[in-house]
């Protein structure tokens, strides 16, 4: 009885204990997953389909969002340029904001909304509705077969993603441009080139990967981890796309840190 | 199965169009910065980079030729700057060109600009080393400027004062600006200095006209400027002159001996001009020589009549008489 009570006592306070073990679930979570990914059988199919799902099936609202974040990040930088006579300076510094942060960052962010909520709230469901202990039951790891094949795809897919949503932004950027300053195709994109590194496609690239594991293992983690039926689906789904978003801007601040030291060097 | 097959290809296509992308990014970016061009190292010592990074570019002519590739403090302070330049590039730059740290537009990134060089200098080679030279100070700059600031206030202050005192008709300008009489003055000055200016004009026009005449083929003047056997002759003639010259400065030199001696007593011609008592004594011989001759004709006279001489007279009177005759 005296082992019981002790059981039930909180460690420093109830909230914090509970924000520490959410922390040392995800840990293990992740630990898991990087486990069980290099490991037999491997679920291609399951692989290709959620790269489907998230890649193609993202692709036109992605290109949307990259398409008018062009338009209007040139229209509205056009205006303090101008103050100083540069607005031939509009292609390098659409190109600097759109590889080094609109894209990744966008991209992440709506992938975040539609992917994240989708993968939590699909999970959650299977959870709360015990489908996933009966993949266990019937001999099919179920961690391998909805987790996995979802981290995999999200974090191969956002990078794919990325790519679209700078090529789709530098077009908006461009037909903005031409239509104010009737600059060219290949000036502009001249000038793009001019202003962007190595260092920021290479970057850009590693963050999206980041970025795409991160709401994929959020995602899985907050629906894996769902309980209390249909309103525990909501709230995976919700939390999934909360926690993502907010480690999506941890990590770009990280990013923009280490790029920025790596460029002093 | 069908729809999963499907479904694979249309994947394999997204990822394929994205990692295109990403490659055709990457080689452009690569093509523009001269990443997969062969280059040589250059370098560059200054003072001071005004915030040069690594990356900027690098300038030959106006063109784009490599990239800054690192940047080392070197010595004391100094910079070193080494430079990534495209190889095909190097055999136009020569081993006497000079670098400095310019700026692409008026608030562009830092370039350097690599110009100069002759072509008596080989071109340059990996690693070699070009003379830097300093870019223009910023801050002396406006310091200049400040300076020029006030100067300039100081200017419209005075020029205020000046125009003030104008304005008040203090001065000579002032009161050429307000009193009529004097401006009517000054006018008529200007009138006379307009027809001064006409007369000159034509003065000068004159001048050139003669001058152009002076100029034509065949005037003496011309000539003399343009003849050299003319020339040569006038330069004949000047040294014939300058012999007669000498010659007569000698024959003046002589007289004046001559003339000297003439004063003196001790010959023959100077006793005659100079001495009184000589010239006295030769009247008195040449007054007896004349009594002398006269009564030497007296006594000659007389012989005519005078026996034995008194009949060749006769023969002679008669043969003189008798010549006339015959003429």
């Amino acid at each position: 009885m005296a082992g019981e009570a002790s059981d039930r006592k909180p460690f420093i306070s109830k909230k914090i204990d509970k924000f520490f073990k959410g922390l040392a679930d995800a840990w293990n979570f992740v630990k898991r997953f990087w486990q069980e990914v290099f490991l037999p059988p491997y679920e291609f199919k399951e692989v290709i389909h959620q790269c489907y799902r998230i890649g193609v099936e993202s692709l036109p609202l992605i290109s949307l969002t990259g398409f008018i974040v062009g338009i209007v990040f040139t229209n509205q930088s056009r205006p303090s340029l101008s103050e100083f006579g540069a607005t031939s300076w509009l292609p390098s510094l659409i190109s600097i904001a759109v590889v080094r942060a609109m894209g990744p960052l966008v991209t992440a962010l709506i992938a975040a909304g539609k992917v994240g909520s989708s993968i939590g709230a699909e999970i959650g469901s299977m959870k709360v509705t015990e489908q996933i202990d009966a993949m266990e039951v019937s001999a099919t790891n179920p961690f391998k077969f909805l987790v996995v094949t979802r981290v995999i795809a999200t974090t191969f897919m956002i990078p794919i993603l990325v790519m679209y949503t700078d090529f789709v932004a530098l077009i908006g950027s461009f037909l903005n441009v031409n239509a104010n300053e009737l600059v060219s195709l290949s000036t502009f994109f001249v000038q793009v080139f001019e202003s962007v590194s190595f260092l920021d496609i290479w970057s850009s690239v590693l963050k999206s990967l980041l970025f795409g594991f991160t709401i994929g293992i959020v995602g899985c983690y907050k629906g894996y981890n769902s309980s209390k039926g249909t309103e525990g689906v909501g709230r995976a789904a919700n939390s999934a796309v909360v926690i993502s978003m907010f480690l999506i801007f941890i990590e770009e601040l990280l990013a923009l840190q280490i790029v920025n030291a790596i460029r002093g060097m | 199965m069908r729809g999963e097959n499907k479904r694979s290809v249309i994947v394999g296509i997204f990822v394929f169009l994205g990692i295109a992308i990403l490659v055709t990014g990457v080689l452009t970016l690569g093509g523009q910065q001269k990443k997969f061009v062969k280059s040589i190292g250059l370098k560059a010592v200054f003072d001071d980079i005004g915030g040069l990074q690594t990356g900027n570019n690098i300038w030959f002519s106006g063109v784009k030729i490599g990239t800054v590739r690192k940047i080392n403090f070197y010595g004391d302070s100094q910079v070193e700057i080494e430079m990534n330049v495209e190889e095909a590039v190097a055999e136009f730059i020569r081993k006497d060109s000079k670098a400095t740290i310019s700026s692409d537009g008026l608030i562009g990134n830092k370039i350097i600009v690599i110009y100069g060089g002759t072509t008596l200098a080989p071109p340059v080679e990996d690693g070699d080393r070009l003379e830097a030279v300093m870019p223009l100070d910023t801050d002396k700059m406006m310091e200049t400027l400040q300076e020029n600031n006030q100067n300039l206030v100081e200017i419209t202050n005075d020029l205020k004062l000046l125009t003030g005192k104008l304005a008040q008709g203090e001065g000579i300008v002032g009161a050429v600006m307000t009193d009529s009489t004097l401006a009517e003055n000054f006018r008529s000055i200007l009138t006379n200095l307009d027809r001064a200016s006409r007369t000159s004009n034509q003065m000068l026009a004159g001048l050139n006209d003669f001058t152009s005449k002076i100029n034509q083929e065949g005037n003496l003047f011309n000539d003399l400027a343009t003849d050299q056997q003319i020339a040569k002759d006038l330069r004949a003639t000047l040294e014939s002159f300058k012999t007669s010259a000498e010659n007569t400065e000698v024959l003046t030199q002589k007289l004046t001996e001559i003339s000297e001696k003439l004063n003196d007593k001790d010959n023959t011609l100077g006793l005659l001009l100079n001495d009184p008592e000589f010239a006295q004594t030769l009247k008195n011989t040449l007054e007896n020589t004349d009594s002398a001759t006269y009564n030497l004709n007296r006594g000659m006279e007389a012989l005519e009549y005078t026996w034995p001489f008194r009949k060749g007279f006769k023969r002679k009177a008669k043969a003189e008489a008798k010549e006339a005759e015959g003429n």
